[in-house]
């Protein structure tokens, strides 16, 4: 069962009075997103990733193809799909002048909890994002780091299946974006939620998402697992190597080297096998009285495959 | 959605205004400094000219009116409005919540302001001007208030619907349209000295019906006949008019993607 489930989605947005200007956002965009995956939607700027998100959260209509969500139609019952969704986003913005207990109230109160049970639940989520000691701070004094922390906390109030998340470590310090990586994936094993996420950032892209999707002028190029898209970008395997002397010319010759970089004092020479090349190497390093000092080998990064993917 | 959904929806819409409200020193010029500048300036000008008693309750039931309608249709157009200075529309239209939770929510904090401001200016007119606003009795002034709510509440949907279609750059129509309406119903003068094609509108507006029948308390005559049915009937009309309104505009900010560059 998906929980995304969408077909040849295109959207276009028209701006202009005078000279209409037509911008073709999403081209014909087709996805399945399995129940409980974390899914990651990666590219460019201005890509589509948003504009796709929006779609499927009932916030942007589309204008052709079909997109069913947690087995809804997003164009049919939008209501009913709105109770057991949820979005944050990393730019995310509330009320000014809301503190930050009664910002997660509000959207409570909108999603039918009232009493006891939206108190608990509002308890329930400042304790998590840690926000307790800002509890009565108006939404306008916290810092990027906290106002994104509240967007967290006020997405998970109706208990969604399926939550969107739009940059959610935008612009945050470094320990900040480890926490809220760590509690993105918590709330998959915990909860089992369905997460689609958007991102800039590979490395997080990497960690979280058990499967990912590059979108570019408003089309999948590809998708899979990150361990699949660098297989089929066939960007190959890099042999790093700290040799003495340091440089050794014939290396970036030798049979099934794709080419080599040199950094930091190491050789990283991209092969396209590197269990069958190292051995090859070794063996030729040796022979030339060239001293292996260190030797490591490793996968591509994601972000090697977006670059080869986003020229 | 159950009636308890409906009621907390608009009760969270309620709460929200009343917060934001309660915190805004924008706010309390609105609800306190204008309305008293304006009935203070007004029953000034009133005793300067040399009016009758009558003739300055005339003028003062349409200055009261004035500051009442304005301060609720305010409120109501804060639905929207408050989210779009925040960007935080899209979290609004994100929740499973219709436009009534929105406008009836503010609508119902736009009265609370409005009956304040109503009983702040009755008491001022009766200590400054021994202008008695109450004395045609509870069932008059409560059938003068409901007009002048439900007026605002029209306008300020419709101010809504204007700021759904067209983004920030209609944000002026919060202030600047219920002063046209006002005009045409007639605040400070009889809509029978409007010229008539001026006059043909001012008898399409449900606020001029009120007033006049609330001025036949103070011995004035009234210019239509049964004007508080007829203030009702249109009231219910526009008010229908101006949620479809309101309705479309959101479908079609989901379309052009309006809603979200307003949360950017």
């Amino acid at each position: 069962m998906f929980a995304i489930d969408a077909h040849d989605v295109t959207k276009t947005f028209r701006s202009g009075w005078l000279r209409r200007r037509e911008t073709a956002a999403l081209r014909g965009v087709s996805l399945t997103v399995p129940r409980g995956a974390i899914f990651g939607l990666l590219g460019p700027n201005g890509a589509g990733k948003t504009t796709l998100l929006s779609i499927l959260s009932t916030l942007l209509t589309p204008d052709a193809g079909s997109a069913r969500v947690l087995g809804l139609d997003v164009r049919r019952d939008a209501s009913a799909l709105r109770r057991r969704l949820n979005m944050a986003s990393g730019r995310p913005s509330f009320l000014w002048s809301l503190r930050v207990g009664e910002i997660v109230a509000l959207y409570g109160r909108l999603y039918g909890l009232h009493g006891r049970a939206l108190r608990r639940k509002v308890d329930e989520l400042v304790e998590l994002y840690e926000l307790v000691p800002y509890r009565r701070v108006p939404y306008s004094e916290l810092s990027t780091g906290l106002k994104q922390r509240v967007a967290l906390a006020k997405s998970l109030v109706n208990d969604p299946e399926l939550l969107f998340l739009d940059e959610p470590t935008l612009g945050l310090d470094p320990d900040v974006s480890v926490r809220v990586r760590q509690h993105i994936a918590r709330l998959r094993r915990e909860r089992g939620i369905t997460i689609v996420l958007t991102t800039h950032y590979m490395r997080e892209a990497e960690e979280l998402c058990d499967e990912v999707a590059f979108i570019k002028g408003g089309l999948i190029l590809a998708r899979g697992t990150p361990a699949e898209l660098k297989r089929q970008i066939r960007l190959g395997e890099v042999i790093a190597l700290k040799l003495d002397p340091p440089a050794v010319p014939w290396l970036a010759e030798a049979p099934g080297v794709l080419r080599c970089v040199e950094e930091d004092g190491w050789i990283e020479c991209t092969v396209d096998e590197a269990e069958k090349r190292l051995p090859e190497i070794l063996r030729a390093l040796h022979a030339d009285g060239v001293v292996v000092r260190n030797v490591q080998v490793h996968e591509p990064e994601l972000e090697e495959v977006f670059v080869e993917l986003a020229k | 959605m159950s009636w308890r959904s409906e009621v907390l929806a608009v009760w969270a819409i309620v709460v929200r205004n009343a917060l934001m409200a309660s915190r805004n020193v924008f706010f309390f010029f609105e609800l306190l400094f204008w309305p008293i500048v304006g009935v203070v300036s007004i029953g000034l000008m009133a005793r300067f000219l040399g009016l009758t008693p009558e003739q300055a309750s005339f003028v003062l039931i349409g200055t009261i009116a004035l500051s009442v309608v304005n301060v609720c249709q305010l409120e109501v157009a804060y639905a929207v409005l408050l989210d779009v200075w925040s960007k935080s529309l899209k979290h609004q239209f994100l929740a499973p919540m219709g436009i009534h939770h929105l406008t009836l929510g503010s609508w119902l904090v736009g009265m609370v302001r409005g009956l304040l401001i109503f009983g702040l200016l009755a008491a001022l007119g009766w200590w400054a001007f021994d202008f008695r606003v109450l004395a045609p009795g509870p069932v008059a002034v409560a059938t003068f208030l409901a007009g002048c709510f439900l007026n605002a509440w029209i306008v300020g949907v419709a101010v809504c619907a204007l700021i759904t279609l067209f983004g920030n750059r209609a944000e002026a129509f919060a202030w600047s349209s219920v002063n046209l309406v006002l005009v045409l119903a007639g605040i400070y003068y009889p809509v029978s000295v409007l010229p008539e094609p001026v006059a043909a509108l001012a008898a399409a507006i449900p606020l001029t019906y009120f007033l006049d029948a609330y001025r036949a308390h103070f011995g004035f005559a009234q210019e239509f006949r049964a004007p508080v049915a007829t203030g009702l009937a249109l009231s219910a009309l526009y008010a229908l008019l101006a949620h479809w309104a309101f309705w479309a505009a959101v479908q079609r900010a989901r379309r052009t993607g309006l809603l979200l560059k307003m949360s950017e």
